[in-house]
């Protein structure tokens, strides 16, 4: 067995809240952030509910302490990646070799669309400062410089599998000694562009999503960013307070099916559940909570039951999508998705998947719909799928389970 | 410790024409404005008319390279892809965000935003070759490449089984950022002749773009080029000595001095300001070594290192090195190759063997 990778920080931003604390109370008290957008300027904002994190980029800005012109991308992932930083007890920690494994999927979007409003009328306008941080490396550049980490700082792009794999990435550069600790995770701003380009797929509800649910009609966007510090047995023995949870098992893989749209059997999702399994040495039966994808999507959610179904038959865990509380937060929702699967881990709940009335027809079964506590929760697998057939699990475990 | 990877296949589209793996820069393109683009091999042998018409530059160069490379590797199975790109899919995204401004965000195609997603190029050649296996797209500045090539070292030190991995990258110069990088004065004002520009001084680089793919085995083949051996970034280098120890380091972490190593393939890309460092380098540290320069045939972007690879991997199979690429000679035979480049402050070290 490859040696274990620990979870020893965390951070979080997202509709639910500016921190670990402030999403834990919202899960625990079923309160979801996805309303009408009022900070985003766009012709959707009555139209299209969405989760966005409930500050202007002035009060992010000076919660980040950054420039206020600094894109939303990076302001989040700032927020995000200090308190999971400020979170890992490790004594002159910029000592270790560290790492920076951030995600996000179209980068500095937020400011390069207004540039392009002035840009597309006439090519010498807009303003400059409004794209140099257009690429996704830029956000990730920023933090990782304001953070002082620098022995791999990089960033991956997989659509909304990035964050899960961006903790793959940094688990495997941690188990073959190219680092001590990293923060991975993802950040994402909701932006016009991908407002227009889901819609344009026609896959966003007009109301409060209901993934797994038979009436569902699409997902609802959201924002946010999501970190978990991830270091080595040799780190952790030198913690005063040991962790207790672990990144165990994880499996990339590709649907190689459609651009945009998943198998109907969910092959690439079957292939990722059951990979992170094997690498984790695990059996289905382990397996006490799945977060879901569940995006709300009438595809993914069908797929995903699909393949579950089959790797998992009639024995199944406890089953939510807690994009029912943050909306989809694209290449940040893995990140996000982990904190809440070490939550649940630690406290022993499951969170509800919220507003579920009508069973899929094509399942035999439903998600939890009302917040469980006082559970074992030993083993949780949190899924991310996206566009290009990027399929990713990841298995978090209790510490000595 | 055998850790080491084949490069079993090769494949770049480029501003010269590399497409073809039978000859070796026999002709060099030549450019006298500062932007190269790619030299289209016949996508008909690729890509079907209608999805010729369909897909974008980055798209048909992208996936055609890795074809290239999959074919020359023999077309083994892949356990991997990972694919870097600086930018990702600028065209499609332009032409998304101006659709969004025309409509006022109205009915819009969802084409071109489909294909603007970063990992479309990796995921399209999944999709090609029914790949069901990892797939991983980097986008980090002068580091994306280098990630994609870590991604795949670390497949090679986690997994046994595994056998075969295709590992390359992609970029492309759209409109909107030739138009965009113009203003933020970028690029060479004055005309320049592309195979000057590495020895003239000047302000500015050579706009660049271009894929290029290597299929990486855990054995060897008839095939084969040579071996890649490891990968390094070296973040915003403080000053020389930072970047001396790291070079040193790296070699050492490999049972290797600077007198093993043959040839230096330097990422020069012509503009004073950002070559400083590997000017020094060049100078004082590879003091022994054929120095060899690439930009002034690929142009600058965030992935040319790809094109760095490749080129090192025709130096080792043929055991030649083209006299367009010579900048300094010690008439060294290519065995060792160290690939040292720069994407404004992000440096990196790629180590190929024969």
């Amino acid at each position: 067995m490859p040696s274990a990778v620990y979870i020893v920080g965390r951070g979080v931003i997202s509709a639910l809240g500016d921190d670990l604390s402030g999403n834990r109370q919202s899960l625990l008290q079923s309160q979801a952030g996805i309303k009408a957008i009022t900070r985003l300027n766009t012709r959707y904002s009555e139209m299209l509910p969405a989760a966005e994190v409930p500050h202007t980029n002035e009060a992010l800005a000076a919660m980040a302490d950054m420039p206020v012109t600094t894109t939303r991308t990076a302001l989040l992932s700032m927020i995000a990646a200090k308190e999971a930083f400020d979170s890992f007890q490790l004594p002159d920690k910029l000592n270790y070799r560290a790492g920076f494994i951030s995600a996000n999927t179209v980068g500095g979007m937020d400011k390069t669309e207004d540039f392009m409003k002035e840009f597309a009328v006439d090519t010498t306008k807009g303003k400059l400062h409004d794209v140099i941080h257009h690429d996704c490396g830029a956000a990730t550049e920023l933090v990782a410089e304001k953070l002082g980490i620098t022995e791999v700082v990089t960033t991956i792009s997989t659509a909304c599998s990035s964050a899960a794999n961006a903790m793959i990435y940094a688990a495997r550069l941690i188990r073959n000694g190219y680092l001590d600790w990293a923060i991975a995770g993802g950040t994402d701003a909701l932006s016009r562009f991908t407002i227009n380009g889901f819609n344009s797929l026609m896959i966003l509800d007009n109301e409060l999503c209901r993934p797994f649910d038979d009436t569902r009609k699409g997902l609802n966007l959201g924002e946010g960013a999501g970190y978990v510090v991830l270091a080595s047995e040799k780190i952790v023995a030198q913690l005063a307070q040991q962790p207790t949870v672990k990144l165990s098992g994880f499996a990339n893989a590709n649907d190689a099916f459609h651009q945009t749209a998943s198998s109907p059997e969910g092959r690439g999702n079957f292939d990722a559940m059951s990979g992170a399994l094997a690498e984790a040495g695990l059996q289905p039966a382990d397996i006490d909570y799945i977060n879901l994808h569940g995006t709300g999507t009438a595809n993914n959610d069908s797929s995903e039951g699909i393949a579950i179904s089959r790797l998992f038959g009639k024995d199944l865990p406890y089953l939510s999508s807690t994009k029912t509380y943050t909306g989809h937060t694209l290449a940040a929702c893995g990140g996000i998705e982990a904190i809440y699967s070490t939550l649940a881990i630690e406290e022993g709940v499951v969170f509800p998947n919220l507003r579920f009335q009508h069973q899929m027809k094509e399942l035999e079964f439903e998600p939890q719909i009302c917040l469980l506590e006082g559970k074992e929760i030993r083993h949780v697998l949190s899924n991310s799928f996206g566009f290009g057939g990027n399929c990713t699990s990841l298995i978090f475990s209790k510490v000595n389970e | 410790m055998n850790k080491e990877l084949y490069i079993n296949g090769i494949g770049a589209i480029s501003p010269q024409k590399t497409f073809d793996n039978s000859v070796f820069l026999e002709e060099v393109l030549s450019y006298s404005t500062n932007k190269m683009m790619c030299v289209d091999p016949d996508y008909s042998l690729f890509f079907d008319g209608r999805a010729i018409r369909r897909m974008s530059r980055i798209l048909k160069f992208g996936i055609a390279a890795a074809m290239i490379a999959i074919e020359d590797a023999g077309k083994p199975e892949l356990d991997a892809i990972s694919t870097g790109t600086g930018f990702g899919c600028l065209e499609d995204s332009e032409i998304f965000l101006r659709n969004i401004v025309a409509e006022n965000e109205g009915v819009v195609s969802p084409t071109p935003f489909i294909q603007s997603t970063h990992n479309t190029v990796s995921g399209q050649i999944a999709l090609l070759l029914k790949c069901q296996k990892s797939n991983n797209t980097f986008s980090h500045k002068g580091f994306s490449f280098e990630s994609a090539l870590l991604d795949a070292r670390l497949n090679a030190l986690d997994y046994n089984v595994q056998q075969n991995f295709l590992v390359g990258s992609s970029d492309e110069v759209s409109t909107a950022s030739y138009a965009i990088m113009s203003r933020m004065n970028i690029f060479r004002k004055e005309p320049c002749d592309n195979l000057a520009q590495l020895a003239s001084s000047g302000k500015g680089v050579i706009a660049g773009e271009g894929a290029a793919y290597v299929v990486l085995g855990k054995a060897a083949t008839e095939n084969t080029y040579g071996r890649f051996v490891d990968v390094k970034m070296i973040s915003n280098p403080k000053d020389e000595a930072t970047i001396e120890k790291a070079i040193h380091a790296f070699l050492a972490l490999h049972e290797l001095s600077l007198k093993d190593v043959d040839i230096v393939i330097s990422g020069l890309c012509g503009d004073e300001s950002r070559d400083t460092l590997l000017k020094h380098c060049n100078e004082k540290v590879y003091t022994e070594q054929t120095i060899v320069g690439f930009k002034h045939l690929c142009g600058e972007y965030m992935t040319a290192s790809s094109f760095a690879v490749w080129l090192g991997a025709k130096m080792l199979k043929t055991q030649q090195v083209p006299e367009s690429v010579v900048l300094r000679n010690t008439a060294r035979t290519p065995k060792t190759i160290l690939i040292h480049n720069a994407y404004k402050t992000s440096h990196s070290l790629i180590l190929l063997k024969q």
